[in-house]
């Protein structure tokens, strides 16, 4: 009875702070937010994690209200980071990131530039002085003992001819006339070219795993991660069976992956190097998940 | 790309036409939900995912309707772009 109370005082309180949260977001967003925020706050299990979620949503209008602030985001922004450059409409100038990281760079410079100044004026101080003459004396010449003969042990080492390595037939008058010769230097291997390889993967068209999903696992609540290999040519189509090379843990949902990698045929991004399409092979994962 | 957005798209890769709601991307990648839904807000504004309503009627269902995001065209492109980067060379 107790823990029924608690667990609606929190789910209170959850409701309240998501609601607040919400009203605090910008404009358009705080009937979406809180609508999205209250249907997921429903699928929570557990008072404490409904209050993280709730806590969690305040945090998440922070945020949000921080960045559409800095930028119009769906304009110009790119989700790859959160660093802004505007110039004009009173937006600063630096993300708070790069802001920081200029004024470490400028602190670094401005102690290096003293240390550069105060050293310099130092050297100065020492060099300035008074020039005088000095007479340098040689060092006292010391006779040394002489060294003993170096012991040399001769060991004879066969070194195997390869037969791929090209002998090198020397000239039979060089050594006539006894000259030197110097020693060829292989060639530099050539520098491999550069490749911008863009690895494909499912693409659109590609047939859902709710259609492959094996009624009888479905049944037994089976649910797991296969990883398929898959080649694929230029058009996107397999040109070889597709193969599991790591299995979910069931045979059914094995077989359901395999065949759901047959029917995508032809709805496989291929692989491009420098923008062409070409057949390559590569792993991609399907998942059976049991929703409801 | 912080590794956040990373988990969120990878979460959508496994299947590119699933439609996940921000509770079961929670459940995938169990980002909190301070991190998540700015994540799913600024991919959506960048125009990777597109989201709608649940098609339900909350009061029949007994509960409100779900925001479910799907990744777009663009989006499954610029992702499968940013994963072979990292595995050009390991799984290829």
């Amino acid at each position: 009875m107790n823990s029924k109370r608690e667990l609606n005082w929190v789910d209170g309180f959850a409701h309240c702070l998501i609601h607040r949260a919400a009203r605090r977001a910008p404009e358009p967003l705080p009937e979406r937010l809180e609508e999205e925020w209250l249907a997921d706050f429903a699928e929570r299990r557990g008072g404490l994690s409904r209050l993280r979620f709730a806590v969690g949503c305040c945090w998440a209008t922070g945020v949000i209200a921080r960045e559409q602030g800095v930028a119009a985001l769906a304009a110009t922004s790119s989700p790859l980071g959160n660093g802004y450059l505007v110039g004009d409409g009173g937006s600063p100038l630096f993300s708070r990131r790069a802001a920081t990281f200029l004024l470490v760079a400028g602190l670094h410079a401005a102690v290096l530039y003293g240390l550069a100044i105060g050293l310099s004026s130092r050297f100065n101080k020492v060099s300035t002085g008074p020039l005088e003459a000095r007479e340098i004396k040689s060092p006292p010449h010391r006779d040394l003992l002489p060294l003993p003969p170096p012991q040399v042990s001769r060991t004879r080492i066969e070194v195997p001819i390869s037969e791929a390595m090209p002998r090198i037939e020397s000239d039979p008058t060089d050594a006539v006339q006894g000259t030197r010769q110097e020693p060829q230097r292989p060639l530099p291997a050539p520098i491999p070219s550069v490749v911008n390889r863009v690895q494909g993967g499912p693409g659109s068209g590609f047939p859902s795993t709710d259609d492959f999903y094996p009624s009888l696992a479905i049944h037994m609540g089976e649910k797991g991660v296969a990883t398929v290999r898959v080649c694929v040519d230029g058009q996107g189509r397999l040109n070889s069976e597709p193969t599991i090379m790591q299995s979910t843990g069931s045979s059914r949902l094995d077989e359901g992956a395999l065949r759901l990698a047959k029917a995508g045929s032809g709805h496989y991004r291929a692989t491009t190097e420098d923008g062409r399409p070409v057949n390559s092979c590569y792993p991609f994962r399907i998942r059976f998940d049991l929703r409801n | 790309m912080s590794l956040q957005t990373l988990k969120v798209l990878e979460a959508f890769l496994d299947n590119p036409v699933d439609q996940l709601s921000g509770a079961e991307v929670h459940q995938r990648c169990r980002i909190a939900s301070g991190t998540l839904y700015p994540i799913l807000l600024r991919l959506e504004a960048a125009g990777w995912f597109v989201s709608r309503w649940e098609s339900i009627d909350p009061s029949s269902a007994g509960r409100p309707r779900r925001r479910l995001y799907r990744l777009t065209p663009t989006g499954l492109r610029r992702a499968g772009e940013v994963f072979a980067s990292f595995n050009r060379g390991v799984l290829a």
